[in-house]
């Protein structure tokens, strides 16, 4: 509010102190450093899988299982003896990601991946509206607005343990995986992995900012910054997810 | 102990809530988008397939970070200095790719 200066950037009076140069608090602007060096840890990971991912032969396209099919017990079997699941070949996403929670033995290719996209989509708007409202001061909405946003990160990392859970039964880790090449899981874990931790920190942070908004720590202080840092952290969070989605799913 | 703070930011214009609304439905569509050309090009395995989805990966980026993360109304240096280090990122890219070729060259199954 009290800067207007936007048009005069006169670099004395830029650069002159007693004042952010970049009209923002240190602590924003210290957000902004922490999410570009995460940025680049998530890229070596992401460019890590590129470099394995492009070693390898592409996937053969499937032309066998229809979606909404039925999936046998035998899947995985069957898919090796096909040639789609082999050693040397990257595996296709739409036949390794096809389950669904309730929805047992139907091929549904990248159904569930897609919702989760959804949920941090929408997480990501509630949190930006949170945002909104603590620039009005509206302290109500911004309760009703975090707490949708850490139902919906809740949400993601329930998704993201059924679909741990579902890999790993069925014979994915580490160190060894049925559907292809071991780097593929190995990388699908680390990276799935080191993002879903970033949920998990990023819904804390969510709730002890949430705690601080009901005890009415913000409304003393008289602005509701807090809720813009930690939101940044969690656009990030969804913007990770993005390439996450785009290089393990469709590429 | 608290006090009222005085916060140096810069202004959210007044229709912050329909620029929000109109990223929300940019990133859906652009998802739904996603997954028609995946099956759509699912027998496809050129490498302009690929380009073409991180393409549209960082068209989503850019909304996320100018709107979502209000960096559309920061001031143009504070952008910079969080862009422009991500050319190291594109060069890091180049490189683990010219490599890989090789290595897919000289892999023995």
């Amino acid at each position: 509010m009290a800067n207007t200066a936007t048009l005069t950037t006169d670099s004395k009076q830029t650069w002159g102190g007693g004042k952010s140069p970049f009209s923002v608090s240190y602590g924003k602007l210290m957000m902004w450093i922490f999410l570009l060096s995460d940025a680049f840890t998530f890229s070596s990971l992401l460019v890590a899988y590129g470099f394995v991912r492009f070693t390898f032969t592409s996937t053969l396209p499937n032309t066998i299982v229809k979606p909404f099919a039925h999936l046998s017990h035998s899947f995985v079997e069957d898919m090796n003896k096909a040639g789609l699941f082999v050693t040397e070949r990257w595996p296709s996403p739409e036949l390794v990601f096809n389950h669904f929670p309730f929805l047992h033995g139907i091929h549904l290719p990248l159904m569930f991946v897609s919702l989760m996209t959804f949920i941090l989509i929408a997480s990501s708007v509630t949190m930006v509206l949170a945002v909104e409202a603590g620039h009005r001061m509206a302290k109500k909405e911004v309760e009703k607005y975090m707490i949708l946003t850490i139902i919906g990160g809740a949400a993601f990392l329930g998704c993201q343990a059924w679909e741990w859970t579902n890999f790993i039964t069925e014979g994915a880790s580490l160190s060894g995986n049925p559907f292809g090449p071991t780097a593929f899981a190995a990388l699908f874990f680390i990276v799935t992995g080191f993002h879903g931790t970033h949920v998990l920190s990023g819904v804390i942070l969510n709730i002890v900012i949430y705690i601080n908004v009901v005890k009415g720590t913000y409304d003393k202080r008289g602005h509701y910054e807090m809720v813009e840092k930690v939101g940044l952290y969690w656009h990030f969070v969804d913007l990770v997810w993005v390439f996450v989605f785009t290089f393990f799913y469709l590429i | 102990m608290e006090h009222i703070e005085h916060l140096e930011h810069t202004e959210s214009p007044s229709n912050m809530k329909s620029q929000i609304w109109n990223t929300f439905w940019i990133l859906l569509v652009l998802t739904v988008v996603d997954i028609a050309l995946y099956f759509a090009l699912l027998s496809n395995s050129s490498i302009y397939k690929n380009i073409l989805f991180v393409f549209l990966g960082i068209v989503k980026a850019f909304y996320i970070v100018s709107v979502f993360m209000h960096m559309k109304f920061e001031r143009k240096f504070l952008v910079w200095i969080i862009v422009a280090p991500m050319l190291f990122v594109c060069f890091l890219i180049w490189l683990a790719l010219n490599e890989a070729g090789y290595t897919f060259d000289s892999r023995l199954f």
